[in-house]
């Protein structure tokens, strides 16, 4: 008896988690018919797994809260990649919505998009980003947004030599020296470094991605740093190419005295919150002004003044409310979405970012696929 | 008469130890800074490992469920950050909440275990993956109030990494360190360490570790001279889910972080790998298996990093190292599971 009441009951929480999964806000379709008669859902990745999308997402939702639908992917994506298409082009069963955003960072996205859009040629789709074939992406979505991961292997070392470096340290492991983009961008970083003077040195940690998970990585830094500062001395700039990698390298920054020019992600909210042991209160979360003055003033108390920098807003969370903006414009009508300007783009993002973010192009020969620059801070 | 062919693995990586030693002398790495990067890291990792024993010894096999013994220990970690108690004391208090978050959580991970007896490695192992995902769901909506901990744009549920810097920070790595010329002896941390391993060692000389031995070796016979099978069982379990709640703090101390979300998904299988490289037999495992399988597993990782940065390229040495401890570990398994008998129960 008791089995077989535990085994209703989990078949019912399991259909409510699907069911609470789909929708986190009521629909109010027949309540108030104003301004917003269409919607706009934004797909991102769970609070975990990455927060700055979300929160992106949370926001906008609270600037139009009767047009944007957010819904949130599996938190294990790449095993659950059917349940992200059946979730992705639901979206285009409501005959209201519009226009769909994808801020995910994932790749294996695309089919979704092209089920949704053969379905509804009608949608804007904005990714921001996914990371699918480019040329492929650039047919079947609107606009494709990312930021310009290659370039930074040039504004990187070129910002840590103006800010004092002689040394530039690159730590990565083979499982990211297998992709392109990352290999192409260390390539990149030595040469700029070749160009401005700076002795480049590449380490390799042990590889989160073989089993043991990214512990053995970390303490690996840990005892390698102090290493590599006695041997190179502070003026040395290291960069890791792996999230986790950052909160030991902003802690050993603070204790060392060595430049952190930018982390893989770069983002005040990556490192800096756990590696100092920030107190944001409540009322404070979300305001990046306070979150790096308080970043100033622990980087001053450490003696840091100088060393450590990244950009001012998170990427990931200027991407939604940016991508919104646009997708609004396009549907109504105050963009072309065959023939977008640059300039447009240029200055809504100067307006909702508040800083200076600068767009490229992919590739000369597509004219939907944008890659961002954003101003830095240093603290 | 002393059979040598299942220390072949303990052999073979001491040798390869000694090539790396020399290796790394000759290559101009300053191998005291090494020594010491061992040191802590045995002890480091080394609760966590000796926190199998009590369930390899009862004969429940491997702990792969140890994530719940970590979360356990994490939860007790945070409430010690929440109420802002710092250095030693603050990791004392930190101890003494996941001793008890332990025992709860080793309770009910016990009463699951029983019910699968001859399969707990893998129930283990799904047992440990889905109780990260439930913890998960935690952190995002503890009520916990210090703004250290707090997502920085949200201000609200726990961030990924918590820094303990404020807190408890390296208090046991700095705790009577003693400096001989270029070596620090972080006494402190070895004798806690020490400690533990002394308490696992006690233990089995006492009416309950001989009982815990007497089940794991034949459980009939244990009934039989009057042991409470699934009891014992389960104060092993419970010990082994403590022990590895006290082990994450003393790790967490050493790293200067708390890792919450998904870091305790695979942070079994080094455990593993370290308890099978220092010649655990199943089920007559000893704390010099754990303190020898350790120091071997934990050295090789710091010694191939500086040298192959050094003198090889970088990617070979990250290879030859994944083949080396899991061919040795790949052996170890093998070689435990020739000759062994199941009881059917």
């Amino acid at each position: 008896m008791v089995r077989k009441l535990t085994g209703i009951l989990l078949v019912v929480v399991m259909l409510l988690s699907l069911v609470g999964c789909g929708s986190t806000e009521p629909v109010q379709d027949d309540a108030g018919v104003e301004e917003s008669s269409y919607k706009i859902g934004i797909v991102t990745p769970t609070l975990s797994a990455s927060e700055d999308e979300f929160r992106g997402a949370q926001k906008v939702m609270e600037k139009y809260p009767d047009m944007i639908k957010h819904i949130v992917l599996p938190d294990n994506f790449s095993a659950e990649q059917e349940t992200a298409i059946t979730q992705i082009t639901s979206l285009g069963d409501d005959e209201n919505t519009k226009g769909v955003i994808i801020c995910a960072g994932y790749s294996g996205i695309l089919p979704a998009i092209q089920k949704l859009k053969e379905k509804r040629p009608d949608i804007v789709v904005i990714t921001a980003p996914i990371w699918d074939d480019p040329d492929m992406m650039s047919k079947y979505i609107d606009i494709c947004l990312d930021t310009d991961w290659l370039e930074r292997g040039v504004t990187i070392p070129t910002k840590a030599y103006k800010m004092g470096a002689k040394t530039f340290i690159h730590y990565s492991f083979p499982t990211h020296m297998a992709k392109e983009l990352l290999v192409n961008r260390r390539d990149k970083m030595k040469e700029t470094c070749e160009e401005l003077g700076m002795k480049f040195v590449d380490i390799s940690t042990p590889d989160p991605q073989t089993g043991s998970g990214p512990s053995a990585m970390l303490q690996f830094l840990q005892e390698d740093i102090p290493r590599q500062i006695e041997k190179y001395g502070v003026d040395t700039c290291i960069f890791g190419t792996n999230c986790p990698m950052q909160d030991v390298i902003i802690a050993k920054a603070l204790d060392l005295g060595f430049i952190m020019a930018e982390q893989c992600c770069p983002t005040p909210t990556q490192g800096f919150p756990a590696a100092m042991g920030l107190e944001i209160s409540s009322e404070d979360a979300g305001d990046f002004d306070k979150l790096n003055q308080l970043i100033s003033e622990k980087a001053a108390a450490a003696g840091q003044t100088g060393r450590l920098s990244t950009w001012p807003i998170p990427v990931g969370y200027f991407l939604p409310e940016f991508s919104v903006e646009i997708a609004k414009d396009i549907i109504d009508g105050k963009i072309d979405r065959d023939h977008i300007d640059m300039e447009v783009l240029t200055s809504t993002a100067q307006e909702v970012a508040g800083v200076e973010v600068n767009f490229n192009k992919l590739k000369d020969e597509i004219d939907n696929y944008y890659l961002i620059i954003m101003e830095s801070i240093i603290y | 008469m002393r059979n040598l062919t299942p220390h072949i693995p303990q052999l073979f990586m001491i040798v390869f130890l000694l090539i790396m030693a020399i290796t790394a002398v000759a290559a101009g790495i300053p191998s005291m800074r090494l020594l010491n990067d061992s040191m802590i890291r045995l002890a480091m990792n080394g609760v966590l490992v000796i926190s199998l024993i009590p369930m390899l010894n009862v004969g429940a096999g491997i702990n792969y469920g140890l994530p719940v013994a970590i979360s356990a220990g994490l939860l007790g970690m945070s409430i010690a950050v929440n109420f802002r108690i710092e250095g030693l004391i603050g990791f004392l208090a930190a101890v003494l909440f996941s001793i008890l978050a332990g025992w709860v959580f080793g309770c009910a991970y016990a009463g699951i275990l029983n019910r699968v007896k001859g399969r707990e490695e893998i129930a283990g192992i799904f047992i440990g993956f889905s109780f990260v995902f439930l913890m998960s769901f935690f952190w995002a909506v503890a009520p916990f109030k210090n703004a250290a901990m707090l997502w920085p744009i949200g201000g609200k549920g726990m961030r990924p990494t918590i820094g303990l810097t404020a807190y408890f920070e390296k208090v046991l790595n700095h705790l009577w360190a003693v400096q001989i010329g270029e070596l620090i002896l972080p006494l402190g941390l070895l004798a806690f360490f020490g400690f533990l391993g002394w308490l696992v060692y006690a233990l089995f000389k006492t009416k309950l570790g001989l009982a815990i031995l007497a089940v794991g070796e034949n459980e009939l016979f244990a009934r039989l001279a009057g042991i409470n099978i699934n009891k014992t069982r389960a104060y092993a379990i419970i010990l082994s889910t403590v022990l590895g709640a006290v082990g994450i703090c003393v790790y967490a101390q050493s790293y200067g972080f708390i890792e919450l979300y998904e870091a305790p998904l695979m942070m079994a299988f080094p455990a593993a790998s370290a308890i099978l490289l220092g010649g655990s037999m199943g089920r007559k495992t000893s704390v010099f298996h754990a303190i020898l399988g350790t120091f071997l597993f934990q050295t090789i990782y710091v010694y191939t990093g500086p040298i192959a940065n050094t003198i090889l390229v970088p990617e070979v040495s990250e290879i030859i190292r994944v083949i080396l401890s899991n061919g040795i570990i790949l052996y170890a398994l093998l070689y435990e599971g020739r000759g062994k008998t199941y009881e059917t129960n």
